[in-house]
């Protein structure tokens, strides 16, 4: 899939789902494996930066998780 | 108009059975005997889809694969190939759950994964990798980890080739 999902974590990192192709929709893999209560966004996965040299410094404002709630 | 044959024997014109019901068992074909199938196999409505599956010796039985990845944890991560995984999730340098998409039946099972591999053999590099925790059913925790002899240190690494399987 060329989606990723974004959500938040307590410390204020943030998570990427990487969807594998097992029959679930983009969502359902957003509600299934985000955290449970969870705010996530699905972004195209060009989106996401591939020069990871900084990536345990990568954040996000929660404002911008609308597609959902992990359950 | 439909009939019913009521027999728990079929046999071939040679005598040897070719279908037998006994004691709620059914035999199809006997020792020495290939047999083929043409169509799906189903069990209860559900397919069974067995392409090959085999001891090649001794008498030890098999077992299959509950799931497994190869996925690209640099750059873009990706997910190459996989089976029975929903999801990689992408935690940090060096650091991903892996969440199946049907649950294991209990958190016994048994993540193998390319453990260690040399990643410079003239800097004295090599990458760890390792599954942290299972102590979930529906994921696992994975890291992975340089280690450098000679600076030395080791540390969160992302890895190019993770390749795992769970067995239960």
């Amino acid at each position: 899939m060329d989606k990723r999902i974004i959500y938040k974590n307590t410390d204020g990192t943030i998570g990427i789902i990487i969807p594998a192709d097992c029959g679930l929709t983009i969502e359902q893999i957003a509600k299934k494996d985000v955290p449970t209560g969870f705010k996530y966004k699905i972004v195209d996965v060009s989106e996401i930066s591939s020069d990871r040299t900084f990536r345990n410094a990568w954040t996000i404002d929660e404002a911008e998780l609308t597609d959902g709630v992990g359950e | 108009m439909t009939a019913i044959l009521k027999v728990d024997t079929i046999q071939d014109t040679a005598g040897n059975n070719i279908i037998n019901e006994s004691s709620n068992t059914i035999t199809i074909g006997a020792s020495g005997d290939t047999t083929n199938i043409v169509g799906t196999l189903q069990n209860n409505g559900s397919a069974i889809s067995i392409a090959s599956l085999s001891t090649a010796s001794g008498s030890a039985p098999s077992y299959s694969a509950r799931a497994w990845v190869n996925f690209n944890g640099t750059g873009t991560v990706a997910i190459r190939a996989s089976g029975n995984i929903s999801s990689i999730s992408d935690l940090g340098v060096g650091n991903y759950d892996v969440n199946f998409g049907t649950n294991m039946a209990d958190t016994n099972y048994a993540v193998v994964n390319n453990s260690a591999s040399s990643y410079s053999t003239s800097q004295e590099q090599w990458v760890l990798q390792g599954a942290y925790e299972a102590s979930a059913v529906q994921k696992f925790n994975l890291t992975t980890r340089l280690v450098d002899n000679d600076a030395p240190s080791f540390v969160a690494h992302d890895v190019a080739n993770a390749m795992i399987g769970v067995f239960r």
